[in-house]
């Protein structure tokens, strides 16, 4: 489904992705660990567009997507879920959904999105009208991802999920990203150490200074208890 | 004395409701493009022409009513396609906001003095868009102004309803409130740049055909205006829309009751001091954000 060949990523003169390689199979979820700023996150803003400086490859069902403007990306079907929430602060969270179906492709199923949202969500749901810049981190992190859902993507990629949230918040994620795994897409999510995540990842990569430097099972990984200790805290 | 009061309101409501229509489009471009539009003042004047063309060359059958209505898809186009001329291109530079106040500048110099060579320099006036006055007691009112500003409310009404209720108009907002979020829900974001440059053409240019009927069309009063329009914007606070609203009200209404009691001269100083005890006490104006 996604197919990532020597993707190297600039901000300004730093290089900051080298001769990535990866890939992500349909209907899969993709664990990527490593450590606080190595370049996971702009390996996902990378696939979805958002990263001016790239060079490489990047194919989405054989089609070559990279330096296509983001809008083009988010309408053949691949969303990015920011770490860092990236809400429309003073809409409401119904309007924040809403503009997360803006997309050609999202607009022909925006109500049946919008009802299994609701059912994922059934708290965003209740206070519709509360403006994004009231609700807490955990809250808007929900809305964060109800409004990727809203985008229609097949491929979702979520870029570190749970990172600040308390425990709770957590297993909410962890159940909610199991639930859209179920529904058939595919998950690629960048996370720092979160053992749980593990459990359900059918792939999982480390990312360290920009290059992959592992790829494996979560058997592998497990298995490995170097890789444990440092990846995982177990 | 009572009379006056009330009369002296209705000129300040009506310079308020012109003043919105302007100042809205100038902050609407700023609070998106992060930005500053220096030929706003010039497409005013463009808007003064245009009517004047139509209704005093052209002779247009249907009056003002067939100039708003060739007005609205005309400054859209205009302003669309400067936007994607002109600015886009500008984009690709790390300070491009800085590079596109200097091309507006030069673009408002070009305008003022392109003006100048094709009508001449002498002003030219418009027809009134009513005739005569109404009476209500002892208070005379010119159906002129009443006119203008049922006309400006409109305006603002219809582009209100723009914004908050199509999707493009949600776009608009959501690119002013979060670049980065509208480009994650596939916003075409250089689109939406166009966009707003071409809807604040439309309002100033709206603002240009109601208002030159009273203050004439000036080849080169685009930089008053523009100084006008940047005065309520920053009071108002930079990007607010709201905060432009009340800021052209308050601004016409100071203007007013100034001129009445003190004298047309210390109007300008009037609204600079308001102006500037505002920018030092909140920096951000009135509703401007942090």
């Amino acid at each position: 489904m996604l197919k990532i060949d020597k993707l190297n990523a600039y901000y300004g003169q730093s290089h900051v992705l080298k001769n990535v390689t990866a890939s992500v199979e349909r209907g899969t979820v993709v664990v990527m660990l490593g450590p606080n700023g190595h370049g996971k996150s702009t390996l996902l803003k990378s696939i979805c567009g958002l990263v001016e400086k790239v060079d490489g490859r990047i194919s989405y069902d054989e089609q070559d997507i990279i330096g296509l403007a983001s809008d083009k990306i988010v309408n053949m079907g691949v969303t990015y879920i920011a770490e860092n929430r990236e809400l429309f602060p003073y809409m409401t969270i119904r309007e924040n959904l809403k503009l997360g179906a803006y997309s050609k492709k999202a607009r022909a199923n925006e109500k049946k999105n919008i009802e299994w949202v609701a059912s994922l969500f059934p708290k965003l749901m209740q206070r519709h009208n509360q403006l994004a810049r009231t609700m807490s981190g955990g809250e808007g992190k929900m809305l964060a991802i109800a409004r990727g859902l809203m985008s229609d993507a097949d491929l979702l990629c979520i870029d570190e999920p749970a990172l600040g949230l308390q425990p709770s918040y957590r297993i909410d994620i962890f159940n909610i990203v199991q639930e859209i795994s179920k529904r058939g897409k595919t998950v690629f999510l960048v996370e720092q150490n979160i053992p749980q995540l593990i459990e359900m990842a059918d792939k999982i990569y480390i990312m360290e200074e920009g290059s992959i430097s592992f790829e494996g099972s979560k058997d592998d990984v497990l298995n490995n208890e170097q890789l444990k200790e440092i990846f995982l805290g177990l | 004395m009572f009379l006056e009061i009330i009369d002296v309101s209705v000129s300040g409501l009506i310079n308020g409701s012109i003043y919105s229509l302007m100042a809205v489009g100038l902050t609407l471009v700023y609070g998106v493009t992060k930005a500053f539009n220096f030929a706003y003042g010039s497409f005013y004047i463009f808007g003064g022409y245009f009517a004047w063309i139509l209704l005093v060359q052209l002779g247009i059958t249907g009056g003002y009513f067939s100039v708003f209505f060739a007005a609205v898809p005309v400054f859209f186009l205009v302003g669309y396609m400067l936007e994607k001329i002109l600015i886009s291109p500008l984009r690709k530079y790390d300070d491009w906001e800085m590079k596109v106040m200097m091309l507006t500048l030069g673009l408002a110099l070009f305008m003022d003095f392109a003006f100048q060579a094709v009508f001449g320099p002498r002003v030219k006036s418009l027809p009134g868009l009513l005739e005569g006055t109404i009476e209500i007691g002892e208070m005379v009112l010119f159906q002129q102004d009443i006119g203008i500003f049922v006309l400006s409310i409109s305006c603002m009404l219809g582009f209100g309803w723009v914004l908050n209720n199509t999707r493009t108009g949600m776009a608009v907002q959501a690119v002013a409130q979060n670049p980065m979020g509208a480009q994650i829900v596939g916003i075409p974001k250089n689109s939406i740049f166009a966009a707003t440059f071409a809807i604040s053409t439309i309002m100033v240019g709206l603002g240009g055909i109601l208002l030159c009927q009273k203050n004439l069309i000036d080849p080169m009063g685009g930089t008053n205006i523009m100084i006008k329009a940047w005065v309520i914007t920053a009071f108002g606070g930079m990007g607010s829309i709201r905060g432009s609203l009340y800021a052209a009200f308050i601004l016409g209404m100071l203007e007013a009751f100034v001129g009445w009691y003190f004298g047309m001269i210390h109007v300008q100083i009037a609204t600079l001091t308001l102006l500037l005890v505002t920018l030092a006490i909140r920096p951000q104006g009135l509703m401007g954000r942090e």
